[in-house]
Order: C-alpha cells, then structure tokens, then sequence
C-alpha cells in the first residue's frame, strides 16, 4: 500500500519536473513547478516530517513560486512566443486546475491518514507535535550559529535584490 | 521505512538528473532557474530521507537552511533577470554574452 503510494508519488513528481521542462509557455513551467512542490510535500508527509511539508507548501509554492510568477509576468514574454488557440489554452488551464485540486486532496488525505503517523521517528517527541519540538532544540542549541547565518543571508539577498533591480 | 529508502533515493537521483538535463538544455532563463529548483527540491527529499532514517533533526535543519537559500537565490536571481531584461530586451540565455571573452 505504501510502496504504490510512493511509486504513484514519485512517477507524479517525475511527470511534473519534465512538464516544467517540456511546457512551452512560462507560466505554465511555473504552474507545474507549483505541482511539484505539493507532490513533493506529500512525499515529506509519508517520511513523518510534517513541518517541513507545511514549509515547503507555504515557502516553496506560496511564497517562491509566487514570487517566480510575478516576475514573469512583470517581464511580458507574450510577444516572443505564438498564441495559439485560446480555446485549447483553457482546456490545458482546467486539467492543470482539476490535477492540482486532487494534489491538494492527496495531501489532505496523507497528513489526515494514520500513515502519517507511524513510522520510526513516531517516538514520544513526534508524537507531541509532528518534529517541530525536535528542530527547534536543535536550532536554539547546535544549530545556533548558521541559524543566525541564515537570517544575514536573507537580510542580504534583500538587500541587494533591491539594488540590482532598481532603475538607475 | 528501510525497505522504501532506496525507492526514495532513486527518485531524489532521478528528480536531480531531469532537473540537471532542463537546466542544461532549456534557453529560457526564469525555466533553468525553474529546473534548479528542482535539483534543490531533489536534495531536500534526500535529507529528509536520511533525517527520517537516523531520527535526527541535522537532515531537516539542513532542509530549512536550503529553503533559505533557495529564496535568497528567488529573490537576487529574479533581480538579475529583471535588469538584464531592462537592459537587452530577451531572457534567453544565450544572448546573455556580456562576460565572453
């Protein structure tokens, strides 16, 4: 049961990267790469990291993905490509929007399913509140240093986004 | 969950190569940084992997520490390519020629 869980996963995962690959138009790489991150996400259910699986749903395809997005749109790559017909353009848009409404259902169903659960790391500390306990002690007490390298990282990355990208 | 590890590594390693063959191949710009993501995406499979197998929490920090990375590449990568758009008019890579010698 697991395994064919695993396997319809990852052959999932394998058909969205090479979607992202093969999509002709931009924003439909992006979308896709959107259906990635949720399958991927599942996948970090069925290993009982469920934190990491809600980061990657909200900082991966919430806040990266859309970030990518808005750039495309702010670059109007329209004009270097063909239209094509409009009717088949919105009937791409619905499978794209029918597989990433079940994706979602999937994983609603795999992080409400006692399979998300189980598992090795189901010790008494996961049992509390999926590994948050356990990261965070890890954070606040090894891990303290590139912790804080991390948060400099970003406060640069910021920073110089801004100055590259402004109008001189 | 030893008996589905070598099925997860095989899809990370097969994640990372499709990744690795879209950002060698594809002329698009925002799509290579797409397929990098990808590769980053791979990797953090493979993490989890063997932080879920040796109940460690060193693999899902390390996961957090490349999200982080993966959005300060997001947000400087976008702003190169919105200058160099500003600037010759294409993302597509191979006009990108500025530092050829």
């Amino acid at each position: 049961m697991e395994t064919m869980a695993i396997l319809f996963l990852g052959v999932l995962a394998i058909a969205t990267a090479f979607l992202v690959i093969f999509s002709k138009n931009t924003v439909h790489s992006a979308l896709w790469m959107v259906g990635n991150c949720f399958v991927l996400a599942v996948l970090f259910l069925m290993l009982n990291s469920q934190f990491i699986a809600i980061l990657q749903v909200i900082v991966y395809a919430g806040a990266i993905m859309m970030f990518i997005l808005y750039a495309i749109m702010m670059l109007n790559l329209r004009r270097e490509q063909d239209e094509g017909d409009p009717r088949k353009n919105l009937v791409t848009g619905r499978i794209l929007l029918v597989l990433l409404f079940f994706t979602g259902l999937v994983i609603m169903g795999v992080g409400f399913s006692p399979i998300a659960l189980k598992g090795r790391m189901a010790s008494q500390a996961v049992a509390q509140f999926g590994e948050v306990n356990l990261i965070a002690d890890y954070i606040f007490s090894e891990g303290l240093i590139p912790f804080e390298l991390v948060s400099v990282l970003l406060t640069a990355a910021v920073v110089g986004a801004v100055y590259i990208a402004k109008k001189n | 969950m030893t008996e589905h590890q070598s099925i997860y590594l095989a899809l990370a390693a097969v994640l990372f190569a499709v990744g690795a063959f879209g950002a060698l191949t594809r002329k698009n710009a925002i799509v290579v940084f797409l397929c990098v993501e990808i590769m980053l995406g791979a990797v953090n499979l493979v993490f989890i992997v063997f932080a879920s197998a040796n109940q460690s929490a060193e693999g899902l920090f390390m996961v957090m520490c490349v999200m982080a990375v993966a959005g300060a590449e997001a947000a400087v990568g976008l702003a190169i390519f919105v200058h160099l758009y500003r600037k010759t008019g294409t993302i597509n890579i191979d006009k990108y020629n500025l530092l050829k010698w």
